[in-house]
């Protein structure tokens, strides 16, 4: 009779696991916690990739980049619809990806409100790079655009981003600079200031690094055209995307709006080489007037943690509008063209 | 002391525990929820949310059904509270601030610069769940562990006058949760009236397997003859060699139902002596008797005078039932 209290007993705890455990989840009230939610999911981000792909490559069979439209914006859809606009011109056509799109890495931050954005590293084996880009979703109702992409060599290493409780990197304001030496917006005013200025590099605390140096020999070459006045400014746009890295530091992605003007006299005649795209915006060159072109650059900014100077690791840019007689002006000069 | 205590708290742990489990299966029902409506909703406008704190819950299985009439276009979807603040953000809606059960939704209306969402919800990628139809649709969903937001939208041009709503909400295998709680209940207060019994819940040993877990009160060796009778042999029989066992069968002895609690034992009440009674004449001392056995065995009987007269010519011997010879 003992025997069969305590089998009874045995087989009714046993019973009762078996339906309790047939459905684990026990409801429950969520903590108080902040309203938030990670930009995108895996699987959100394997189809932002599929249609991103679907849609360029359908862009360059057609030479047309209206369809971009539809997944890229701002200064990235800027650069390719000039870069388009000079195939279309040229006649030439680009080359489809078709093969795997290697996404390396993918950060997606937590927000309370949209914007929405996340970071993707995709390697390009083909030209030896890796492309760091950024999706944004505005709204709630748009789609998901990219808004930036820097590249980088394969071999550059990307900082280490520092992540959250739940393994999510932090996305922080563009205003903020503790434990930088400035904030990553301040770091995008003074980089565009030494890209005008090399020589304020040391001054405004940026170290002078590959890209000034390029953009500075640029500046030099055009600046010593015979009998043309050249000038350029660049400027920095409002930084939107800065994720925090591990060394305490931050990454920022910033948009640089570059200026050249070019003012030629009536006797003198610039134009660019066959083929490139400031000779497919500027197709008869400039002659006795001034002519403006504008490119986008976008960088990549390491302000590391402490009072280091920040640094580009990545670039991408290029011409996006090209104008002649804007401001001309008529100057007194025998010299020749170019 | 200390087995009757956790004997109780096992004891009263499981009943209540089976009781909270009969509560749940009860009113759950078969099916695992309640369900109410369907309500009328005031809603003038073409979207009712529900506010980011209004649903907390997680892990609840919730069926909603809207109806709107004249066939109007009606879209129901289940968002991250995040993604479904900025769709209605700027449009004026009617939000549920606060929600009791059975059916108790606090509703205020919120101003926007816009009638309606901007874009078909049916286009959106980021609802947890939705369903459109005309006239009517329904959503069924567990609430997830994220902070969500619960919308209803007219679609098009239409808007949501007319509106009811039913919901039901339970949890998923809910009564059989409750079942087994009462019965996981019953099991822990059985447990806990053994323990309080002083009887162990598992006895030793018992999880070492095979013969071990049956009780064995006494090993019988039996040997069958050639005409098939069993015959028991001694264990001494066996370790002698003679005999070889070919086959154990092992039979489990029932074990003698438990005792009834040993209760304490009465003081004897005293009880008045009574007076000795004089001894009846039956009660007294049969006068012993003596006999002379002869060479041929034959037992004669003498009186007392004839033994006197014979002297210590006879020895006197005690007889097994008391006679004297």
């Amino acid at each position: 009779m003992r025997r069969a209290g305590r089998s009874t007993s045995a087989a009714l705890t046993a019973l009762a696991l078996a339906v309790g455990l047939a459905g684990c989840a026990v409801p429950h009230k969520r903590g108080e916690g902040t309203i938030d939610k990670v930009a995108a999911t895996e699987e959100q981000v394997a189809s932002i990739y599929e249609d991103y792909r679907e849609i360029r490559n359908a862009a360059i069979e057609l030479l047309d980049p209206k369809p971009l439209s539809t997944v890229e914006t701002g200064p990235v859809l800027a650069i390719d619809t000039g870069s388009f606009a000079v195939a279309q011109k040229l006649n030439r056509t680009g080359e489809q990806e078709t093969g795997p799109v290697d996404v390396a890495r993918v950060e997606t931050p937590r927000f309370t409100q949209y914007p929405l954005w996340l970071f993707a590293v995709v390697r390009d084996s083909d030209r030896d790079i890796q492309k760091l880009q950024i999706f944004e979703r505005a709204t709630a109702v748009d789609p998901w655009l990219l808004v930036a992409s820097p590249e980088a060599l394969a071999t550059t290493k990307i900082p280490d981003l520092r992540h959250d409780g739940s393994g999510h990197a932090i996305a922080i304001k563009a205003t903020d600079k503790r434990g930088m030496a400035m904030s990553a917006q301040d770091a995008a005013d003074a980089y565009a200031q030494v890209l005008t200025d090399p020589d304020r590099a040391s001054s405004v605390g940026i170290t002078e690094d590959a890209f000034i140096r390029q953009m500075a020999d640029v500046a030099a070459t055009n600046a010593a055209l015979d009998g043309v006045t050249f000038s350029q400014t660049w400027a920095a746009e409002k930084v939107d995307h800065v994720l925090r890295t591990s060394d305490g530091g931050a990454l920022a992605f910033v948009t640089l709006l570059r200026k050249d003007q070019y003012i030629v006299p009536t006797t003198r005649k610039i134009t660019w080489p066959e083929g490139s795209p400031q000779q497919a915006l500027l197709e008869d060159g400039i002659q006795g007037s001034s002519g403006n072109l504008n490119y986008y650059h976008q960088v990549l900014l390491h302000i590391p943690g402490g009072n280091a100077e920040p640094r580009a690791i990545g670039q991408y840019g290029g011409v996006v509008q090209g104008e002649v007689g804007f401001g001309g002006q008529s100057v007194d000069d025998t010299s020749d063209d170019e | 002391m200390r087995r009757t205590i956790g004997g109780w708290a096992l004891i009263v742990l499981g009943l209540a525990c089976a009781l909270f489990g009969l509560v749940v299966a009860v009113l759950l029902g078969p099916d695992g929820r309640r369900t109410t409506g369907p309500h009328a909703v005031d809603v003038d406008g073409s979207v009712l949310v529900t506010a980011p704190d209004a649903i907390r819950w997680v892990d609840v299985k919730v069926d909603i059904l809207v109806e709107v009439p004249a066939e109007k276009p009606v879209f129901v979807g289940l968002g991250n509270t995040v993604d479904v603040t900025n769709y209605v953000d700027e449009v004026q809606h009617v939000e549920v601030t606060s929600f009791g059960t059975p059916w108790k939704p606090k509703l205020r209306t919120v101003d926007g610069e816009q009638p309606t969402v901007r874009g078909a919800p049916t286009a959106l990628d980021w609802w947890l769940g939705q369903s459109a139809g005309l006239g009517g649709a329904s959503l069924s969903m567990t609430l997830p562990d994220e902070p969500v937001s619960l919308a209803v939208v007219a679609v098009g041009s239409s808007n949501l006058s007319g509106l009811k709503v039913t919901l039901a909400y339970g949890v998923k295998g809910g009564f059989y949760k409750g079942l087994g709680l009462l019965l996981a209940g019953l099991g822990v207060a059985l447990a806990g009236r053994i323990l309080r019994r002083g009887e162990p819940v598992l006895e030793e040993g018992a999880v070492e397997g095979d013969l071990d877990d049956v009780d064995v009160d006494e090993v019988v060796y039996l040997y069958v003859d050639e005409d098939g009778v069993e015959h028991q042999l001694t264990e001494e029989q066996i370790a002698s060699g003679e005999f070889d066992v070919v086959a154990e069968e092992i039979v489990e002895v029932e074990e003698p139902e438990p005792e009834p609690e040993p209760e304490p034992e009465r003081e004897p009440e005293p009880e008045p002596e009574r007076e000795p009674e004089p001894e009846s004449a039956a009660d007294r001392e049969p006068e012993p008797r003596y006999f002379w056995v002869d060479d041929d065995g034959v037992e004669h009987e003498l009186t007392e005078a004839e033994l006197a007269d014979l002297g210590d010519e006879y020895e006197i011997v005690d007889d097994e039932d008391g006679e004297q010879r």
